[in-house]
């Protein structure tokens, strides 16, 4: 029952009824529907949580707190317009890469891990930031899609938590690999 | 009573305010010694702020040093580093004084100053004090995985942080 007591964290979402107030409300539902709305994005994202949920402690906590950080380094790249080559093809093959390591259960060293996933997230981050001068309001935007990408990752996490099971984790592996095959039609529709 | 509302409304509909009034509110939380102490002092400082903007009128750099508040605030959730309580307190009069200054420049005639600072200050306790009472709930849970959603919820503050200051770039240095 005390739980109710954080219902009102989602307070400020009154916000978005609040029509034709302008910028916040147009800014944050841009923000939050820009990693949504790209299905490239999202499969990259839940791969990350679910490989952080195989690899376990400490990278189960590291990739979610540090991916934030270096995605908006990414994002400051392209808010400022520094081109990077090949945007939408580093995306795709985020999500063929991440979704192998899930699918194949890949343990590399935790350095290698962070370093793999931080290049990733250079490349969503651009993408989403690139995006970021032309909304309204760019701190309503900047938080609807740190959020939105956070919360991807939550789902991503969440379903790694199958791992425990031998049924489970073969799933998540299963699903990796659709993960991996989807960056596949992305990455073969951008090259041709 | 309108400027009442008007001083509470101020920091409530501005992400920017308001991103940094939950940080503060995480930060104290998860430093539970600190909280009651530095609650007090950001209403104070956001009274004292609002204030003297009053008789300052304009500080050149205040807005940027309030998108900083975020980022640094964020960061230091992150980073769970152990802090003080009074560094705690400190930071929370600093960005008290820095956010009050930023939401007392709206208080123009025929807006009376009182109670607009009066509701500028009850913002902060809302805000301020439902961050510090959820996340201490939260931490007194003991529960390793919402440790690392307090951690999390830093570094997403952290990184629009970042990201309104990469957005405001041109803005700030042309």
């Amino acid at each position: 029952m005390r739980w109710l007591a954080f219902a009102w964290w989602f307070v400020p979402a009154l916000a978005l009824a609040h029509d034709g107030q302008g910028d916040i409300q147009g800014g944050l539902l841009a923000g939050l529907a820009h990693p949504i709305l790209g299905v490239d994005h999202v499969i990259a994202m839940v791969a990350v949580g679910m490989w952080g949920a195989q690899l376990g402690a400490p990278a189960i906590w590291l990739l979610p707190v540090t991916f934030p950080l270096v995605m908006a380094m990414g994002g400051v790249l392209g808010a400022m317009g520094v081109p990077v080559p090949g945007i939408e093809i580093g995306i795709a093959l985020s999500a063929v890469a991440l979704g192998a390591m899930v699918a194949l259960a890949l343990r590399p060293p935790l350095w290698a891990a962070a370093l793999l996933v931080a290049v990733f997230a250079v490349f969503h981050g651009h993408a989403h930031g690139a995006e970021l001068p032309e909304s309204a309001n760019a701190i309503a935007y900047s938080a609807g899609f740190v959020i939105a990408t956070g919360l991807l990752h939550a789902f991503g996490i969440l379903l790694g938590v199958a791992n425990r099971w031998r049924v489970g984790a073969r799933l998540l592996r299963a699903g990796g690999g659709l993960i991996a095959l989807g960056g596949v039609y992305f990455l073969v529709g951008h090259l041709t | 009573m309108a400027d009442f509302y008007a001083g509470l409304l101020h920091p409530l509909t501005a992400p920017e305010h308001l991103l940094a009034f939950i940080a503060l509110g995480v930060l104290l939380g998860r430093h539970r010694a600190s909280a009651e102490a530095g609650l007090i002092a950001f209403m104070a400082a956001l009274v004292a702020g609002g204030a003297l903007a009053l008789w300052l009128k304009h500080v050149p750099g205040l807005d940027l040093f309030n998108v900083l508040s975020i980022l640094g605030l964020g960061a230091l959730i992150a980073a769970d580093l152990p802090l003080n309580a009074s560094v705690c307190v400190a930071l929370a009069l600093l960005f008290g004084l820095s956010h009050g200054f930023a939401n007392g420049v709206a208080a123009v005639p025929p807006i009376r100053a009182l109670p607009y600072l009066g509701g500028l200050a009850i913002a902060g306790l809302f805000v301020g004090g439902y961050g510090w009472v959820s996340v201490d709930y939260l931490l007194q849970r003991n529960l390793g995985w919402l440790r690392i959603a307090v951690r999390v919820a830093g570094s997403w503050l952290a990184a629009i942080g970042i990201l309104v200051l990469a957005g405001s770039w041109k803005q700030l240095f042309g």
